[in-house]
């Protein structure tokens, strides 16, 4: 449905995107995920057509951007990062509008208008003035706009940005929705959204794709060690030190209140044998929790070029957690 | 065609809703009300030298020039460059909707307008009607002029407007191309060179309105104001294709 060949952009002497070539299948939901300045807008904008790359091609619905760029842009339906409405039209006069851009006609425009005000939430605002609606309802209003005329092709710029989280589920569920039928193309910072969202991903890093593949098969990739959460009742003050002594235990570090960080090494499991041990001391257990590797660990380690413990890279994962507490509260 | 009608009827209604239209209609009214006026009472008095009001109104007055060159920049200038400010060039430039009609569409918006704003006016020749007899020949010369020069006027401020993401800008632009091109013409009459007073006459809009006004219709000057308008607009056309990202 969308297939991008050598895809590049240079803006002077920086290349913002670098030979990016892939394809999007019918009814595919890909999520484009990558720091900011990575290159993710940038791409989105090529393949909409709004951006014209400096070098290599898109076809959207097996039409060219560039020699048939009105009929590719015709199977679109665009939500750009920054929503831009135009502020002294009514949502209702807004979505006609833009049914007649799209070219729909007169008797279609009504039932379409209907379901998208709908679909959308927006039946209580309709004869709103733009200008005066909140953040959360132009959203809204820009989703409208984007699945209005029923395009094959949705392509999603940060959709939930400035939703409150009750908005944020509805409009997930939207999105699902949406998925069925239309092919979907999203760009997110959240990753737990692509991962409720994603048939595949897309990490991109400095105009690159670093990463492709669904979810589970990019963790199981990124084999790292395996971490197991242990929170012992009254934090007994040897628990670290026999901790560190059971087999495949390569380290532990201890947190307050009795919380421990188990490293192993690969995929070992070590909690059958953390259980005896605690039972044996006649310990209180009260949490042991094996964390799988997230989509964060690899995101983070793909899309991080300083050691470790640079601040760039704890800035991203301070922004993850961040990103992740509001989505999961 | 129906996402040009869509961009025609969406800067249209843009014009009617936005209270600087307004303005610009009230002073316009109030001005040329007044300049009406003047005229009517000057060539009433018995010692003035006879002549028809509305030729004087379009033709020997500096005053529709004034009017011409303060109302185009301020009726083109947020058409495109707003656009590119606020940011919905972005949802408009990836509908199905070439550059050409978005040009088009809002070109032809602000032209209706103009036109609309005129359109008052004819009351004057009706009013001279009731009063004495008017030559419809030179009135309908007169409008068509007015409709030519201000059809050039606008693409120069559809093009200034599509150059800039400011509004004041564009506005400015359109101004500082607008004047030389008035008294660019005017130069006719300090030249001796044979060659460069037929090139300057060719252009004098002074001249082209006094003519227009007295019911001369020389089809060069349509010629003129056509080609230069459709000349314009190619280059607004362009201007978007290539700065609408930027």
């Amino acid at each position: 449905m969308i297939e991008a060949q050598g895809l590049t952009r240079r803006y002077g002497d920086f290349t913002a995107v670098d030979d990016l070539s892939f394809s999007i299948e019918e009814g595919e939901i890909v999520g484009i995920l990558g720091p900011n300045g990575a290159g993710k807008t940038t791409t989105i904008r090529m393949i909409t057509g709004f951006l014209p790359p400096s070098e290599g091609r898109v076809t959207v619905a097996g039409k060219d951007l560039s020699s048939d760029s009105v009929g590719a842009r015709g199977s679109l339906g665009y939500l750009p990062e920054h929503v831009a409405l135009y502020e002294e039209m009514r949502v209702v006069e807004y979505l006609a509008y833009r049914a007649r851009l799209e070219g729909v006609g007169r008797s279609q425009a009504r039932g379409l208008i209907a379901d998208a005000l709908s679909r959308c939430l927006l039946e209580d605002v309709r004869e709103q003035i733009i200008g005066t609606l909140s953040k959360g309802y132009r959203q809204r209003v820009g989703l409208a706009t984007a699945i209005l005329h029923r395009p094959k092709v949705l392509v999603l710029d940060e959709p939930t940005i400035g939703l409150d989280p009750k908005q944020i589920i509805a409009i997930r569920e939207l999105i699902r929705e949406l998925g069925r039928e239309s092919t979907l193309l999203l760009s997110t910072h959240i990753l737990p959204e692509v991962e409720l969202l994603c048939d595949r991903v897309m990490i991109i890093d400095r105009g690159k794709i670093v990463a492709e593949g669904s979810p589970e098969s990019l963790r199981a990739n990124s084999a790292g060690d395996s971490t197991v959460r242990v929170v012992l009742k009254g934090s007994p003050p040897d628990a670290a030190a026999i901790l560190s002594a059971l087999p495949d235990v390569t380290r532990v570090e201890a947190a307050p209140n009795g919380r421990f960080e188990v490293i192993c090494a690969g995929t070992a499991d070590p909690r059958e044998a953390i259980f005896r041990m605690v039972v044996e001391r006649g310990w209180t257990l009260l949490e042991l929790v094996q964390s799988r590797a997230s989509l964060e660990d690899v995101f983070v380690r793909l899309t991080t070029h300083e050691k470790p413990t640079a601040p760039r890279a704890s800035e991203v994962v301070a922004q993850l957690d961040e990103n992740a507490e509001e989505v999961t509260e | 065609m129906s996402a040009f009608l869509a961009t025609l009827s969406r800067e249209l209604r843009a014009y009617f809703f936005s209270p600087l239209a307004y303005i610009v209609m009230a002073v316009l009214l109030v001005v040329n009300g007044f300049i009406f006026w003047l005229i009517v009472s000057f060539l009433s008095d018995p010692r003035a030298s006879t002549g028809a009001p509305l030729e004087l109104f379009f033709g020997q007055t500096f005053f529709f020039w004034l009017i011409l060159l303060f109302m185009t920049p301020v009726l083109t200038m947020r058409l495109l460059s707003e656009e590119r400010r606020s940011g919905t060039i972005e949802v408009l430039m990836t509908a199905p909707i070439t550059e050409a009609q978005v040009v088009l569409g809002k070109y032809v918006a602000a032209l209706s307008f103009y036109i609309a704003l005129w359109v008052p006016t004819l009351a004057y020749a009706g009013v001279i009607a009731r009063y004495s007899t008017v030559d419809w020949g030179p009135v309908a010369s007169g409008y068509l002029g007015i409709v030519g020069v201000g059809a050039l006027f606008l693409a120069v401020g559809v093009l200034a407007s599509a150059v800039t993401r400011s509004q004041l800008i564009a506005a400015l632009l359109t101004f500082v191309i607008l004047v030389p091109m008035f008294t660019f013409g005017l130069l006719e009459n300090l030249i001796n060179n044979e060659i460069a007073k037929q090139i300057f006459g060719y252009l004098n809009l002074w001249q082209h309105m006094d003519d227009f006004a007295k019911g001369i219709v020389d089809s060069r000057r349509l010629v003129y104001y056509a080609s230069a308008t459709v000349f314009l607009l190619f280059l607004a056309t362009r201007t978007l294709a290539v700065k609408k990202w930027r």
